[in-house]
């Protein structure tokens, strides 16, 4: 539906321009809940300013239904945003704001007052048609944002991190919510955010974003089961990383006899091991596992489990859950010795980082 | 018992109440001594009797405030409407309405550039704004008077290039008023303005231009009802001076071309007549209270039919 076709933007010129965005190419699907997530200035927010219309792009192409629509203003765009700071007109009341969008477009008067109802309906403000934005909590002005973005009937809604204005409670019920009607209404949803959690409650596929690049695109499970380098497994997640060298289609670790490859793992030379601290399980295992010793260097309890940090033997550190089992043998210590074993086929295989790929 | 508590509860409040006002008193003393007190002597002097050659006389007479609306016919001594003074005082409203508006059509452009300027730069354009502020208003006038007398310089250029034979009356009209006018009092128009473009939060045409609206529709729908509050100051703080303006209607205008505020100085100079000349004074704050109630009534209405 909508195909984000080699789009670049830079700001400035000659040798001081800033590369905001190199060459993205993602495809995204009708009924989507899409998210860009990333850490600040990774170019998320300016490629949902491409797609609304605020900024035009460098080149590459953005085409909505199979029109290019990378030079046509915001005004005549059918995309609707919701913005961080929710941009309500304060001398407008909450009808008012859902109306305007509307009106600017010349909808049939009749048409406008039973929509703005409905749309208020849905977002559960309707007992506050009358008031000032200025006189509503974050909460209900998000709402609010939310209506005047929806009453138009949008292709594409784009979201600009909108919840990051709101405290812990209600942002997890609002990322219920959201969810909720992006499934009843259908709609395609761009999301932005740096928020991971939020990322992988709510999206259907998530796009990681890094100076400017597109780092991956996946569901939230494949983001986490099998990110696609460094910076992915990182930032979503925690991970630990080993260094290690594949030889002869045989993994070695640091101190460690060959091990077999995890599966569908081709390639050679040195390597980063990638496992997921839940992986990884305490004491020696039989069969398809590389087993590590080390001494405990730090516990944190965490009610279903504890979190272990251990200093390996050939000199690395590892975290890892131990879980709080009440019928467990001994309890752990700071300073025990502990013998760990990392499942083959839990253990990922990255490239080696490379200085900057672009 | 209860008698003496509210009796002691009274006296600590009359406690309280002496102590409010004698701290309000120095403000006090302060606007009666300077607001409040030449407005009353301009009362009592328009209904005293005028002085032989100059100042009042004591005792009653209304002949100052019938002076304002009626004079003496020459012949038969009847009383007849003033229509000079009707007259000099339509131009007066007039010409400060045209100047409020293009002190406005200046005025906006200029405080929009500023405003929008990056932050480090824009002391420096408000520093430029207040510029001719350093320099005597009488200099500037004449400064004014300079380029658009019979030989001066505008006309010399227009002379020179061919574009007129003969050099163009410009002094002593009402449009060189205005043109003096709209000069000294741009200033009082993009200060209140500025503010009110540099308060405006810009992602607000954003979300509107989001939400299918032109840039016409922008303006109209968002921008101005942000920025009125700002526009109604400027238009204040212009409309109400230039109404009462002297000295640029004196040396622009001349004889020809007299606004209110030289009217009244006539009337304590060479016409030696305080009595009236306190009349037209408090007729003239009378004009601009009647107009600042309208507004402020046509505000308020407008308020309640929006909220």
């Amino acid at each position: 539906m909508l195909d984000i076709r080699s789009l670049s933007k830079k700001f400035g010129s000659g040798a001081r321009a800033f590369h905001a965005l190199k060459s993205i190419d993602i495809t995204i699907e009708e009924g989507e809940f899409f998210t860009l997530l990333g850490p600040s200035g990774c170019g998320k927010t300016t490629l949902l300013r491409l797609i609304a219309g605020f900024e035009q792009p460098s080149g590459g192409q953005l085409v909505l239904d199979g029109k290019d629509i990378a030079m046509i203003p915001p005004n005549h765009r059918p995309v609707n945003t919701v913005f961080q700071s929710y941009a309500l007109f304060p001398h407008m009341t909450v009808a008012q704001n859902v109306a305007f969008g509307l009106e600017a477009r010349g909808t049939n008067p009749a048409e406008i007052a039973p929509r703005v109802d409905e749309i208020l309906e849905i977002v559960q403000m309707a007992h506050l048609r009358d008031r000032k934005s200025s006189q509503m909590s974050g909460g209900q002005q998000q709402r609010v944002a939310l209506a005047r973005a929806l009453a138009p009937r949008p292709r594409i809604l784009l979201l600009d991190e909108p919840l990051s204005a709101l405290d812990l409670k209600l942002r997890k019920q609002m990322q219920v919510e959201l969810k909720r009607l992006q499934r009843e209404l259908g709609l395609t949803f761009i999301f932005v955010t740096h928020d991971q959690d939020e990322a992988l409650t709510m999206s259907d596929r998530i796009a990681v974003m890094e100076g400017g690049t597109l780092q991956q695109v996946a569901s939230p499970r494949a983001l986490y089961d099998h990110p696609a380098n460094r910076f992915v497994a990182e930032f979503i997640g925690e991970a630990n990383f080993l260094p290690g060298t594949i030889v002869d289609d045989k993994l070695i670790l640091a101190g460690c006899p060959p091990a077999p490859l995890p599966r569908d793992t081709k390639g050679g030379g040195p390597v980063t091991i990638m496992i997921r601290p839940e992986q990884v399980v305490v004491g020696a295992a039989a069969e398809k596992a590389i087993t590590l010793d080390g001494r405990i260097e730090a516990l944190v309890f965490s009610g279903t489990d504890t979190h272990v940090s251990l200093r390996l033997q050939n000199g690395g550190t590892l975290s890892l859950r131990a879980p709080n089992t009440s019928h467990a043998a001994t309890p752990l210590t700071e300073g025990q010795s502990l013998t760990v074993s990392l499942p083959i086929d839990a253990l990922r295989v990255l490239p080696e980082e490379t200085a900057d790929a672009a | 018992m209860p008698h003496d508590a509210s009796a002691s509860e009274s006296a600590l409040i009359r406690d309280e109440t002496r102590r409010r006002w004698s701290l309000a008193l120095p403000a006090l003393t302060v606007i009666t001594l300077l607001s409040i007190a030449p407005l009353a002597v301009m009362v009592a002097y328009s209904f005293m009797q005028a002085g032989q050659y100059a100042g009042v006389e004591p005792g009653f007479s209304l002949d100052g405030w019938r002076a304002v609306f009626f004079e003496r016919d020459f012949f038969d001594d009847s009383l007849i409407p003033a229509t000079a003074h009707l007259s000099i005082l339509g131009r007066s409203i007039a010409l400060a309405l045209a100047t409020t508006a293009l002190t406005f059509v200046f005025g906006i452009p200029t405080a929009w550039f500023i405003a929008t300027r990056p932050q480090s730069s824009r002391g420096f354009w408000m520093f430029l704004i207040t510029v001719p502020f350093w320099t005597n208003l009488l200099v500037r006038t004449i400064a004014i008077q300079e380029v658009i007398r019979a030989d001066g310089t505008l006309n010399r250029i227009l002379l020179a290039t061919g574009i007129i034979d003969e050099p163009l009356q410009m002094m002593f009209t009402n449009g060189a008023v205005l043109v003096g006018m709209t000069y000294v009092y741009l200033p009082l128009m993009v200060l209140p303005v500025y503010a009110a473009i540099e308060k405006f939060d810009f992602r607000l045409s954003e979300a509107a231009y989001d939400l299918y609206a032109s840039r016409l529709y922008c303006l109209r729908r968002v921008v101005l009802p942000l920025m009125w509050p700002g526009i109604i100051a400027g238009s204040i703080l212009v409309f109400i001076p230039a109404l009462g303006a002297y000295v640029t209607p004196r040396l622009m205008g001349g004889g020809r071309a007299m606004m209110w505020g030289n009217l009244i100085d006539l009337q304590f100079g060479q016409g030696r007549n305080w009595p009236l000349g306190a009349a037209l004074s408090i007729t003239l704050t009378l004009v601009v209270l009647g107009a600042l109630i309208w507004y402020a009534r046509r505000a308020a209405k407008g308020d309640q039919a929006n909220g």
